[in-house]
């Protein structure tokens, strides 16, 4: 059976702390709640789940949605943002994990990424250099997501096909995100060639598209 | 142990007792009420400790992680309670209310919840339990613990049909059933899972054609891109070109020059005149491939619209019988199978290579002009001159993925052997589609066999078999 993997970067780092990641634990058990009643997603949608701050963290390796569940997402008072460390890290799940088609193998649908971040990277040197490893991985869509003031959409754009800005990171705005991030999953298991990149539904209106 | 409790409490409040009153102090030691005061402290300090201490591990079970498996709708479930390894080995009792509404049940003696859940959801369940030491009129402890119940996947399709009026629409469900000179077509054609769950077109199509005059049939199979907007059109206007590409320019000249090479070829079976038969097929095949690449980037400026949007997969077939045999040939782009399953069954030969990508999905269409520049263009196209066959068939990936599997299956007679018993009745469904009679009604089998049930496999099906 072909797997959609999709893997989430979540940013945990100090400024998160508080109202913002309790609004980002309710916004993803509702997208995980949504994803669980499309039967298209029960049967192929593996989800990773890693956050970063000072540290690097596989909060969920890659499971499959009907064995997963949503582990709850702390972060510290304090501390910088790691990005770059992230996406390292990711470079390797992703290298290992996601199947490619081989006479003898079916292949996974392209992976999806989602990285969530209200700042900027602090080691933004490494950051820099993942993001053409990252590219190379073939994602089907990279979607940045930059929620509230400080976050840095320039940066973000260099990574991401498509970023979106929140400009407050509270709960309605984040669930009406995450809504939307489970429409573009359900876009992301359709042959679509090699390359080309997945169409995403359209962002509702909390969400400004970055161009 | 009352006496040692005084010194201890004296000493610890710097009383000291002068040696002259050392003898008026062994009499307090001693006096029974002092002692009994002592003893109660001590119980009463003991009640204490041991009541904190049931607190904390009351607490420390609260605050415990304990996950057990997510359940499915309609499909067994176990989850046992591992007392070691959760360190629950000081539970004297434990039990779970009302998971009967959901169709499970717990059992104490094995502390497993079993059953077959009937109602999906984010549960929350409450085991309740007694420490040791706990007696047994004390009311239960009670901890929460996390159940996912995920629905039926089956149950959640919906089956809404496309629209009408809608830009390119074609029916959701296609049979054919027609004589091709001494052989016979079935074909169904079903709209997959994953486009009725939400009002989509079917993107595969198929289209042939029996020239009556030459004998020549022209069988064509396309799947249009999940990703690409019109892509169905894409998929039926690249069948029909095929279609009219033959009807048109397959003259009697040509096919005479055809014939002419084919004796050649059947009775010297020479080196020289295989390499004029290749380049024949390589010219004419490769002409009706490109032509209808064409023809498809024509319509899709006169639309207005790009001829990625209109991406799909080909493969097409040119089939006649020979005094020597029959001569099948074949051109295929993209990731739809055609298998010649020789007589008897007893072999099988593959046609086409698929073009599967790294990735699912990642495949090549007809649409695509860099498919024609490339040096593998010569490696789409097949021949082959065979006395007999038992079945010809073209498939698209919503039939090849869940019944092959990989691509390594492909050249598997196994495979194909197992396709063909699925075929002849051994389903879950039991239904038979009658290959050996085939009729009006084959068709119809085949369509309600094309229903079958494979999770994560909800495409379009296509299947054409000549037999």
């Amino acid at each position: 059976m072909r797997r959609l993997p999709v893997f989430f970067l979540l940013d945990t780092s100090g400024s998160m702390y508080g109202e913002p990641i309790q609004a980002l634990n309710n916004a993803l058990s509702g997208m995980v709640n949504t994803l669980r009643l499309d039967p298209q997603a029960l049967d192929s949608l593996w989800l990773s789940i890693i956050t970063f701050d000072k540290e690097v963290k596989e909060l969920m390796p890659l499971t499959e949605l009907v064995h997963f569940q949503l582990p709850e997402i702390s972060c510290p008072q304090s501390g910088p943002t790691h990005t770059g460390r992230a996406l390292e890290f990711l470079h390797g799940r992703v290298t290992s994990e996601v199947r490619k088609s081989t006479p003898t193998q079916k292949g996974d649908w392209r992976p999806l990424l989602f990285i969530f971040t209200d700042g900027k990277p602090s080691d933004l040197q490494l950051y820099r250099e993942m993001i053409p490893q990252i590219k190379a991985l073939n994602f089907a869509a990279v979607v940045g997501c930059a929620a509230g003031k400080a976050a840095d959409n320039g940066l973000l754009k260099e990574l991401a096909d498509t970023v979106v800005h929140l400009d407050t990171a509270d709960s309605a705005t984040l669930k009406q995100f995450f809504k939307w991030v489970s429409d573009t999953i359900e876009q992301g298991n359709k042959s679509m060639g090699t390359t080309s990149q997945v169409v995403l539904p359209p962002p509702p209106q909390e969400v400004i598209l970055i161009v | 142990m009352g006496k040692t409790y005084i010194q201890q409490l004296f000493k610890a409040y710097n009383i000291t007792v002068d040696a002259g009153r050392q003898q008026l102090f062994e009499e307090f030691m001693s006096d029974e009420r002092n002692i009994l005061a002592a003893e109660q402290i001590i119980t009463n300090q003991r009640l204490l400790m041991d009541t904190w201490q049931f607190k904390n591990r009351l607490a420390d079970i609260q605050q415990q992680q304990v996950v057990i498996p997510n359940a499915t709708v309609g499909k067994a479930y176990t989850a046992r309670f591992d007392f070691a390894q959760l360190k629950w080995e000081d539970f004297t009792w434990s039990g779970i209310n009302g998971l009967e509404d959901i169709g499970l049940a717990y059992d104490t003696a094995t502390a497993e919840i079993k059953g077959t859940p009937v109602k999906s959801g984010d549960f929350k369940i409450r085991l309740q339990y007694r420490l040791q030491g706990q007696a047994e009129e004390t009311p239960l402890n009670e901890k929460l613990v996390s159940l996912v119940i995920n629905p039926n996947p089956r149950s959640l399709w919906k089956d809404l049909p496309s629209d009408r009026e809608g830009a390119f629409w074609k029916e959701d469900n296609v049979t054919a059933f027609a004589p091709l000179g001494d052989k016979h077509l079935v074909a169904a054609s079903k709209r997959g899972r994953s486009h009725a769950n939400t009002g989509a077109y079917r993107d595969d199509d198929f289209a042939f054609t029996h020239l009556a005059d030459s004998g020549w049939s022209i069988l064509a199979v396309a799947d249009g891109a999940g990703s690409a907007i019109a892509s169905r059109e894409g998929s039926r206007l690249a069948c029909n070109y095929i279609i009219d590409y033959f009807e048109k320019e397959f003259s009697p000249a040509l096919q005479a020059d055809f014939d002419a090479l084919l004796a050649e070829y059947a009775t010297t079976g020479s080196d020289a005149t295989q390499k004029k038969l290749t380049r024949f097929v390589y010219d004419i095949l490769g002409a009706a491939a490109f032509t209808t690449h064409k023809k498809l980037d024509e319509f899709a400026g006169g639309q207005g619209m790009s001829l990625k949007d209109f991406h799909s997969t080909l493969i097409f077939v040119l089939l006649k019988k020979y005094v020597h045999g029959y001569v099948i040939m074949s051109f295929g782009v993209g990731d739809c199978p055609i298998g010649l399953v020789h007589t008897g069954a007893s072999d099988i030969t593959l046609m086409n290579r698929l073009d599967v990508g790294e990735f699912g999905g990642g495949t090549r269409f007809i649409t695509m002009p860099e498919i024609f520049k490339s040096d593998t263009f010569a490696t789409r196209f097949g021949f082959k001159l065979v006395p007999g066959f038992s079945y010809l068939m073209l498939m698209t990936d919503g039939i090849y993925d869940p019944k092959f599997e990989v691509e390594a299956n492909l050249d598997r007679l196994s495979a194909w052997q197992s396709l063909l018993a699925d075929l002849g009745g051994q389903n879950d469904d039991r239904i038979q589609v009658t290959l050996d009679a085939p009729s009006e009604d084959t068709a119809r089998q085949l369509a309600a066999w094309m229903d079958f049930w494979s999770p994560g496999n909800h495409d379009d099906r296509t299947l054409m078999i000549i037999c």
